[in-house]
């Protein structure tokens, strides 16, 4: 397995108008090639801060590095960095009429031409990715009058068809039922191990996550944690998400449970 | 895409029918039969040369400069609205919505009502009708700039609005100032150039429209591909590795320039760049805008000769002024439109 993403000291920031403000400080992470990672921590910790800020999408001001393939991120052109690395985003916005062709072919963008025609080559990893998500055939479908769940697929779809070595997403599965929600964590598993690519994505799920993921990654109170579910219940780290907060992990359930108040 | 191509075919058919339309009926009923002879025929059939050079000097002169402006207008206008709904992933917005009108309509009023308060006599029609095209473009030259400038440091879309919405509201609150101040006969002037008019533009003006309009029409074919990208908002389009900030400066560059030169000339018309949009979505029922963008042009260029040719139909006597026409027209078929969707 070759490291694809690794992160080194990073100060994780934010900028409030002119002031820079470092939000978590000291992560240091690895993810690799066909692994499968989840990102965990309380609301408000910056779960979205650092996957933007992994993807480039905000600036690294804070201090640090984020490596690519063993090179900076802010190095990477924008082409570049976009044929390396595909982001989704959380609650992506629907255009009435736009049919899911038309949604993946955003993400194929940075390899056409200045119409943004799709050719055949296109069409293909288009269709492919279509299946890799069990939407064969949706082609020309309204993506706007789509459910959550297949709507959260196609972007999914997107980011396959953008042909990257890693996909990071930001809470793909809030909003979704139950169903849902395991239905689109095990296709991720799936895609990361059979296609060989490095996945990372937020959740709040983390009894799917310890399940279902290769590593964690936890933004908890007092650092950042890198590790494989087994190790961190054996550190008992998942307790330290929500310090003071009169929650626990419990081991065997592998799920947080209120503490039991005495009157 | 490969489908709807030929669906552009009867469109087109359709427009090239009213641009004749439109320079077949006018104020003066002229028959057909005597138009065609007098414009295509050397020896006419049983018409005098007074009256042949009469109809040409109408033709030439009058009507044909007069449809070429609608034409221009109307797809100019459709595609300024077009990109600005789709920039701002907002259907209420239209072609002004960053305020090129209310900021060509202040170079105006300055030009017309300030002159008449320091008493500078505009001297003849011919450097009025210039003047003000040159002041409404010099404003909206001036917004641009303005907005240029801003757009980097403003957070996104939205803010971007407001600013529009803003600078519209200064400049509606200046020209009411100054009509405060003017004298009546500047004040009918501007209020005349706000009712918007395709009529009187002399070739050198038309020349210049034209020119503005076309490169205007290439940029914003050229944007095709960006208003695509950005259809599923700003973070999508960046993470797909747009160059967003690039992307709102091409579609605001276009769209002033264009909104900016066809207001200079014929007047803040409303209703069209908002219209049309919407009617060519719901007729192709499609978001790509290697579909809208010809679409919109086609429908809008359309829509201005139809509404131009009815607002001066022989018999009617008065002309009807061309924002009245294209509301009249357009609002019923949007309702129909709608109403047949709803099925």
């Amino acid at each position: 397995m070759e490291n694809i993403v690794e992160i080194k000291s990073l100060n994780l920031c934010v900028k409030e108008g002119k002031e820079e403000k470092v939000i978590f400080s000291d992560i240091n992470a690895a993810a690799c090639s066909s692994q499968f990672i989840a990102l965990i921590g309380a609301n408000g910790k910056g779960k979205s801060t650092l996957l933007k800020t992994i993807s480039g999408i905000l600036p690294n001001c804070g201090g640090g590095e984020i490596l690519f393939r063993n090179k900076a991120i802010e190095s990477y052109g924008r082409k570049e960095r976009s044929s390396l690395l595909a982001f989704v985003g959380a609650n992506n916005p629907r255009a009435k009429n736009l049919t899911v062709r038309g949604v993946l072919s955003i993400n194929r963008y940075y390899k056409t031409n200045w119409l943004g025609s799709i050719k055949q080559e296109d069409e293909k990893r288009i269709s492919e990715a279509l299946e890799m998500v069990s939407l064969a055939g949706f082609e020309e479908r309204d993506s706007s009058v789509l459910s959550d769940g297949e709507y959260q697929r196609v972007t999914i779809a997107g980011a396959i068809a953008q042909d990257t070595e890693a996909i990071i997403l930001d809470e793909p599965t809030a909003f979704l039922d139950i169903a849902n929600r395991f239905l689109i964590t095990r296709l991720l598993r799936d895609i990361a191990h059979k296609s060989n690519k490095c996945i990372i994505f937020s959740t709040h799920d983390l009894q799917t996550a310890i399940q279902m993921c290769d590593k964690i990654w936890v933004m908890a109170g007092d650092g950042f944690y890198d590790d494989t579910p087994e190790k961190l219940m054996e550190q008992d780290i998942f307790n330290k998400i929500f310090d003071g907060q009169r929650i626990v992990f419990n081991r065997t359930t592998r799920s947080f449970e209120a503490v039991n108040e005495t009157i | 895409m490969k489908k709807k191509r030929k669906y552009f075919v009867i469109p087109i058919m359709i427009l090239v029918a009213f641009f004749i339309c439109d320079n077949i009926f006018g104020g003066v009923y002229i028959p057909v039969k005597k138009i065609f002879f007098s414009l295509f025929s050397g020896n006419a059939g049983g018409i005098c040369e007074t009256e042949q050079n009469f109809i040409r000097d109408i033709i030439y002169n009058f009507r044909l400069p007069k449809a070429i402006t609608a034409l221009l207008a109307g797809t100019g206008l459709s595609l300024c609205g077009l990109q600005m709904q789709t920039l701002f992933r907002n259907p209420l917005a239209d072609p002004y919505i960053l305020g090129v009108s209310a900021s060509a309509g202040l170079g105006v009023a300055l030009f017309i009502m300030g002159g008449s308060a320091l008493g500078i006599n505009l001297g003849s029609a011919a450097f009025q009708t210039f003047g003000i095209a040159g002041a409404a473009m010099a404003g909206s030259i001036l917004l641009l700039l303005l907005i240029l400038a801003v757009s980097e440091k403003l957070k996104d879309n939205l803010s971007l609005l407001i600013f529009g919405i803003m600078v519209s509201s200064i400049a509606s609150a200046l020209i009411n100032l100054l009509q405060y101040a003017s004298n009546e006969s500047a004040l009918k002037m501007y209020v005349v150039w706000t009712l918007g008019s395709f009529t009187g533009l002399k070739s050198s003006q038309l020349l210049i429209l034209a020119v503005l309009s076309v490169a205007g029409i290439i940029l914003s074919v050229y944007n095709i591909k960006d208003l695509n990208a950005i259809m599923l908002g700003e973070q999508y389009a960046d993470a797909a590795g747009i160059n967003t900030k690039r992307v709102k400066i091409r579609i605001i560059v276009a769209t002033t320039l264009l909104a900016g030169g066809i207001t200079a000339f014929c007047g803040p018309i409303g209703f069209i760049g908002i219209a049309v949009p919407h009617i060519a979505r719901m007729i192709y029922k499609d978001a790509d805008h290697k579909v809208l963008i010809p679409a919109s042009a086609i429908l809008g260029g359309g829509m201005t000769l139809i509404a131009d040719t009815l607002s001066q139909l022989p018999g009617s006597g008065n002309i009807i002024p061309i924002n009245t026409m294209a509301a009249l027209l357009g609002i019923p078929v949007i309702f129909a439109i709608i109403i047949k969707n709803r099925a």
